[in-house]
């Protein structure tokens, strides 16, 4: 298991000190999706998708397909109705891709053949599984702070999943010794 | 009966694109500063009793809730739906397979959650912090990115309709 990667060495400056905080990214977030809904509402549905990793990622994968094959996939009305799908997940790659490069942390990391099967494997079955419960854990996240009772219950699922994933990765430590 | 947001239907169609990816540099400056991840909170709060992670996660969740209950305060007719529990009872904000019964969008949501939950521990982190990371040059990354965008086509090309035909098979939906 991947060990969470703590930023080191001294914050640069007042504002990096602000951008280190979650707290700043959750609230900051959390109330400009609601600004996100209020401009773009009138291109489309659905509500309560301002930010959705696995749904984004799944609009611009499946017009992107859609183009290329010409088939008629189905993905969220406000991306069929704009003149782009929304391109939250592209604007991610940027900003985190020149922030790591501005405070020189992008570093070119290659694994073993096999583990890239697993991680390709794993995505697949990651989308999968969120757009079963319609969503990744943000867009459940802003769906509880909208009021919906079923994402609720997904959310209480993601923690029951990370419970039994924390059990096996613990098994599986053991077993390596 | 559609909803009506702060901007005119033929300008928010243009602005979908350009809107959300100045969005989403932000957010992935800000989430590239702060390494967050949502299911990285949980497994750091259930392992080592780090709420750093969580809280962020959380404050998510409250953040939401103010900027929507605010803006539905000013602009009602944006924000259609708020307080979804009050308008719309149990049913789910559109997203999963449509034309299910609220059980069977239980059901969804349980397996779902579970396996979002498993394989995100598993694979050291969210869909968020895997994209992260891809920015970082991590090639596990990418590779669960692309894995991602095959899961969307292969989801929507056949598993979608599948689990709807099961579910309704088994009466439970």
């Amino acid at each position: 298991m991947d060990e969470i990667k703590l930023n080191s060495g001294s914050p640069k400056s007042c504002l990096d000190t602000y951008a280190r905080n979650p707290l700043v990214l959750g609230l900051l977030v959390g109330v400009l999706v609601a600004v996100v809904q209020g401009l773009l509402i009138s291109a489309g549905g659905p509500e309560a998708y301002g930010f959705c990793v696995a749904c984004h990622t799944r609009d611009i994968a499946n017009a992107a397909f859609n183009s290329v094959a010409g088939t008629k996939l189905a993905y969220a009305p406000i991306s069929q109705n704009a003149i782009l799908p929304v391109l939250t997940v592209i604007g991610v790659l940027i900003g985190a891709f020149v922030s790591a490069k501005f405070y020189n942390e992008f570093k070119t990391k290659t694994a073993s053949a096999v583990s890239y099967i697993w991680y390709l494997l794993g995505g697949l079955f990651f989308m999968v599984f969120a757009l079963f419960m319609g969503g990744c854990p943000y867009r459940t996240a802003i769906r509880v702070g909208y009021g919906d009772a079923i994402a609720f219950i997904g959310l209480l699922a993601i923690i029951a999943g990370v419970l039994v994933g924390i059990k096996i990765a613990t098994i599986m430590a053991e077993r390596e010794g | 009966m559609a909803a009506i947001g702060w901007l005119s239907k033929n300008v928010a169609v243009i602005a979908v694109p350009i809107v959300t990816i100045l969005f989403g540099i932000l957010v992935g400056w800000l989430a590239q500063r702060s390494a967050f991840c949502s299911i990285g909170g949980f497994r750091d709060y259930f392992m080592w009793k780090q709420t750093r992670l969580l809280f962020g996660y959380l404050a998510l969740i409250i953040g939401a809730f103010i900027g929507y209950l605010v803006f539905w305060l000013i602009t009602p007719q944006a924000f259609e739906h708020f307080f979804w529990l009050l308008t719309s009872g149990l049913t789910p904000v559109p997203g999963a397979p449509a034309g299910l019964t609220v059980i069977g969008y239980v059901i969804l949501a349980v397996i779902g959650g579970i396996a979002v939950g498993l394989i995100g521990v598993l694979l050291g982190g969210c869909p968020l912090r895997q994209v992260v990371m891809t920015s970082e040059g991590n090639v596990k990354a990418l590779l669960f990115v692309v894995g991602m965008c095959i899961g969307a086509v292969v989801f929507t090309a056949w598993i979608s309709g599948w689990t709807v035909t099961l579910l309704k098979g088994l009466g439970i939906a």
